[in-house]
Formats: structure tokens, C-alpha cells, sequence
């Protein structure tokens, strides 16, 4: 199995609005996916077609190796974290779990102390749950997600509404889940700065439809200092560069020229262009923060 | 699905809604002793010289017992309350986003909410049938028990009717996803709407076909269950009772469960 969830061109469709729009995203194992994207971008569907609670249009996916119609006896294998947490509010932190960890037919309740230690909920004994603040309630629903000792995790915008304390603690829990029980994550969120201190992969979701997809390493590379050259032929001013002996660069759209070394270099090289007979149409040493890298693709976009 | 009815008992057993009801059932039963201490001993001698009481029986016996508990607007009122308080209780909480999606057969958990709810209906209906017969059996003079098959098949026919009702209330809350459905129907049931409406249809359906065959009181399902007499009925009546109430539960908890299938989880 060389890929723990993957899917193809999977769609919904309410009424006349897409929701979500032929997406195809791989995940393998023990990776933490960030599936970035702004409010009604179509996150919140996408997780709950794979996480059973909607039915895709069109497309599908493969969850375990499996498809998706043969995974029946595998879905207590994924956790889920769809909004806000979905909690029985007059019950106590371990009743809640107990609830669904009966369903799964798990009767081992130190299990669930356990667990609720994980989460730093191992002190609030009998209080129910309508007493516990925002944060709390959040990690009771990681908790939750956690019953049943789960392979993947769908967790939709965990830090939403929390404290910056919250935030830390949210985070430094998925990242020590992923390191300590190898659970493959895919998490989604629109505020990038954040996905970007735990995410090894992303993807950018907008009206609908994944617009990119970049690892860790390539997310920082396009947010560091480059120079950014537009010459008049792409594939012409490549080759001089490449005889200048520059090698960590990358050419977008056949136009645009980034260089991500020796940035001290911009005039040598707009003059070796001009040498060949090559204009520069535009040069500039570029250096964008995280949001505004995300701004920069999905701010261009087709608006729903 | 044994786990599932395992959850939803435990639930059940948890929620605070689930107390109140049995409270509220337990006053329920004392209030329907009180009603026939008074109709039938008369201690203020108020029905005195009309030769019977109000109740149209002077002695009670178990199936009448039957019969003023279970066959009473009042109690399927709070039986519906129940049934859609419990039904409604994780999606209102969106408790049931972090279970459903585990069953690929989502029939499944519509199916053990409705089978779990009906137990606890059932523990409900005994908390106040009892709390009734035995304030009657020791404080009303005029209680004789009678025979034990008789009031077995009455309990057992209008046991199986309130299940039935139990069924629709829960078709309604499943439907609108909502307790209002499931309490509206209730409502229009327990208040004699719905009588009101069948009526006009009946004149409706008298005014343009004469002698019609089937008139809406005998489909729509309070008027079955009101007017069935079980006391007095035939091999054939219990029949067509029994039919049209497991009728009404097969459909309406079918849909339910077509409807859970089907629908995506918002």
C-alpha cells in the first residue's frame, strides 16, 4: 500500500454550488497533510465525504489501500474532528468517550483514562462537559477522534476559537500523535503560519478545487529570498543561467524565472541576458510571508 | 448492532431527559389512580344517585386498567417526548458526527436508536402502569384484578399500539432532523387536531363518493388506536390492528432508516 488515502477527482455538489471540485489528493503514512483554505473553500466537505458523513457526486477514493466501498469493516480505523466538537454536553469527559467507545464495542475503560491523560483532560473527574472551556472541549474531541486506536486522523480546523495557550497545547499534541502513535493526520485550516509548524505536506483548496500542492522543504523555499527574473524568452535566459552556474532555481508558468542562490547576482545576470540578446522585462529580490504567499494563490483565483 | 444498542442504553441511562420522563411517567400513574379513586369510590359523593360512574364501569378490573393507561392521549404525549428528546439528543449535541461516519450501514444506528428507544419507553410505560395498579390494588375498593390472560392481551395490543405511535414520532424527528417535528406531531395527536382534520376528510370523501370503502379514520393511525376496543374484539379486529400498527412500524422506521442512509450529516 504505497498510499494510506487517496482520491480521485471526488466532487460534491449541493443544489447548484460545488462544493468541492474533481479534488485528487494522495496521503501516505505517517504524514500530517494541511489542507489549506479560506472560509466555504470546500475543506469541511472534502473531510466529511472521507469521513463518511456526506456521499460523494462523483469521483472516489481509497482509504487503507481499499476502496472506499470495501472499507466498511476499516472505518473505526479513522478519527474525526469535523468543526467544533460534537459532545454530549451533560455528560462527563469519560462518559462522552464511553458512549462511542461502547459503539466500538471496546469495554477496556482504563483505555479511556488513559487517553483522556493524553489529552491533559485527566483531572476534570464527573464535571460535565457544558462546564469546559473552548479549549477543552477541544481536546476532548481529539480525544474522542482517538477512541478506537485510529490509523488516520480528520481533524477540520482544531484550533479554531482557541487562546494562543490552546493553540500551542493542539499543536504540540498532533505532532506528538503523529510521532509517538505513527498516526497519518490530514488537517485543515486557513491560516497557513499555523499549518506551516506541523504540516510535512500541504494543499490549497479554493472555491472548491485544489489550486496547489508543495511538501514542507518546497513551501519554505518559495517563501524564502529569491530573485524573481521575467525575461522575454524563458527558455532561452534558462540556459544562460544554468551556464552562470546557477542550479537552485525554478521557472513558472514558462515565464517567470526564480533564483534562490548568490542573490547579490541580479545585475550580473540581467547583464549576461542582455549579452545574448535577452530582455528583462522585470527583476526584483523577493522574500513573502507565509500568508501572503497564500494570499498571492488563492487572491488571483476564480471567486465563487 | 448489539454494540450500537449498548451505546444508545448507556446514553439513555446518562441523560438527564431520561429521569425527568420517568418522574414525570411515575406522577402520570398517580394522577390516573387518583382520577378513578374519585370516579369510582366517589368519596365526595359527587356521581352519587346516577347508578354508575362517569367511567361507565363501577368495578375496575386489569384490563380496564389497561385502558385508562395506555389508551390516553396523555400518556402517548409524554412517551413522544421522550422518544424524540432521546432520538434528537446527538444530532442537536452533533454528537453524531463522531460516530456515524465509523458504520458503513448507517440503517444500522437509525435502526438501534429506535429499537433502544422502545426499551426505554417500555421501562417507562412500566414505571407508571405499575405505580397505577398498585395504588389501585391497595387503595380502591372497588379493584378486583380479574383474570390474568385478558389484561395480558389488552397490555400486549395497546403496548404494541404505543410502539407504533412511538414509530411515527420518531419518523417525524428523523425527517426534520429537529425535535419539533417529532413534538408538533405529538402535539397535533394528543390535542385532537388530527381527529378534527380526519373528520372533514371523511365529509370530503362522503361528499363526493357515497358509500366509500375506506375513510382517512381508518388510515390515519390515532383513530385506530383510540377507537380500537380491545376488550370486546374479534380474532379479525385484533387482526387488522395488529397488521395496520406493524404496518405503521415498518414504514415509518424504514423510511427513517432510508432516510439516515441516504442523508449526509451536517
Amino acid at each position: 500500500m504505497e498510499y494510506l488515502l487517496e482520491t480521485d477527482n471526488i466532487t460534491k455538489v449541493y443544489g447548484s454550488i460545488t462544493a468541492v471540485d474533481h479534488v485528487s489528493i494522495k496521503l501516505k503514512q505517517g504524514e500530517i497533510y494541511g489542507l489549506i483554505g479560506r472560509n466555504a473553500a470546500g475543506k469541511t466537505t472534502l473531510l466529511k465525504m472521507l469521513a463518511g458523513l456526506a456521499h460523494p457526486t462523483e469521483g472516489s477514493f481509497r482509504i487503507f489501500g481499499e476502496s472506499e466501498k470495501k472499507t466498511a469493516h476499516m472505518r473505526d480505523r479513522i478519527g474525526v474532528l469535523i468543526e467544533s466538537p460534537g459532545l454530549l454536553l451533560n455528560l462527563s469527559a469519560f462518559e462522552n468517550m464511553k458512549v462511542k467507545a461502547l459503539m466500538l464495542g471496546m469495554n477496556d475503560d482504563s483505555f479511556l483514562n488513559e487517553l483522556l491523560c493524553e489529552v491533559g483532560l485527566e483531572g476534570v473527574g464527573k464535571l460535565p462537559v457544558k462546564r469546559f472551556s473552548m479549549g477543552m472541549k477541544q481536546r476532548l474531541g481529539i480525544a474522542l477522534s482517538l477512541v478506537g486506536h485510529p490509523d488516520l486522523l480528520l481533524l477540520d480546523e482544531p484550533i479554531n476559537g482557541l487562546d494562543p495557550q490552546g493553540i500551542v497545547e493542539i499543536r504540540d499534541l498532533i505532532l506528538r500523535l503523529n510521532s509517538e502513535r505513527n498516526i497519518t493526520i490530514l488537517i485543515s485550516s486557513h491560516i497557513l503560519e499555523e499549518l506551516s509548524k506541523i504540516a510535512t505536506r500541504y494543499g490549497i483548496i479554493h472555491n472548491g478545487q485544489l489550486i496547489d500542492e508543495f511538501t514542507h522543504q518546497e513551501l519554505l523555499q518559495r517563501c524564502s529570498e529569491r530573485i524573481e527574473i521575467r525575461p522575454s524568452d524563458a527558455t532561452a535566459a534558462v540556459t544562460i543561467i544554468e551556464k552562470m552556474g546557477f542550479k537552485d532555481y525554478k521557472v513558472l508558468d514558462n515565464s517567470l524565472i526564480q533564483i534562490f542562490e548568490r542573490l547579490d547576482e541580479s545585475g550580473e545576470i540581467v547583464l549576461e541576458l542582455a549579452k545574448n540578446n535577452i530582455k528583462t522585462l522585470g527583476i526584483s529580490v523577493k522574500n513573502e510571508a507565509l500568508e501572503d504567499y497564500y494570499l498571492s494563490i488563492t487572491g488571483g483565483a476564480r471567486q465563487r | 448492532m448489539i454494540n450500537l444498542i449498548k451505546m444508545n442504553l448507556y446514553r439513555m441511562s446518562r441523560a438527564v431527559s431520561t429521569w425527568v420522563m420517568a418522574i414525570v411517567i411515575a406522577v402520570f400513574g398517580f394522577m390516573q389512580f387518583g382520577s378513578l379513586k374519585m370516579f369510582l369510590d366517589d368519596p365526595f359523593n359527587l356521581f352519587d344517585g346516577s347508578g354508575s360512574s362517569s367511567l361507565g364501569f363501577k368495578t375496575l378490573d386489569g384490563v380496564q386498567s389497561v385502558s385508562t393507561f395506555l389508551q390516553n392521549s396523555n400518556i402517548l404525549l409524554i412517551l413522544a417526548i421522550f422518544v424524540v428528546l432521546f432520538v434528537n439528543a446527538e444530532h442537536k449535541a452533533g454528537f453524531d458526527k463522531n460516530i456515524i461516519g465509523i458504520t458503513k450501514n448507517r440503517w444500522k444506528q437509525t435502526l438501534a436508536r429506535w429499537i433502544s428507544a422502545v426499551i426505554g419507553m417500555t421501562c417507562l410505560i412500566l414505571i407508571g402502569y405499575a405505580i397505577m395498579l398498585g395504588l389501585c390494588a391497595l387503595f380502591i375498593d372497588n379493584f378486583a384484578f380479574g383474570a390474568v390472560a385478558p389484561m395480558l392481551k389488552s397490555l400486549g395490543l395497546m403496548y404494541l399500539g404505543a410502539v407504533a405511535f412511538s414509530a411515527i414520532f420518531f419518523f417525524f424527528t428523523t425527517l426534520f432532523n429537529s425535535s419539533v417535528g417529532g413534538v408538533v406531531a405529538s402535539l397535533i395527536i394528543s390535542l385532537g387536531i388530527l381527529n378534527l382534520i380526519e373528520m372533514l376528510l371523511d365529509m370530503l370523501v362522503k361528499k363526493f363518493i357515497s358509500n366509500p370503502k375506506v375513510l382517512p379514520t381508518d388510515i390515519f393511525y390515532d383513530s385506530v388506536y383510540f377507537s380500537f376496543n380491545h376488550e370486546s374484539a374479534g380474532a379479525k379486529a385484533i387482526m387488522i390492528f395488529v397488521l395496520i400498527s406493524v404496518a405503521y412500524i415498518v414504514l415509518t422506521v424504514g423510511g427513517s432508516m432510508i432516510l439516515q442512509q441516504r442523508r449526509d450529516v451536517k
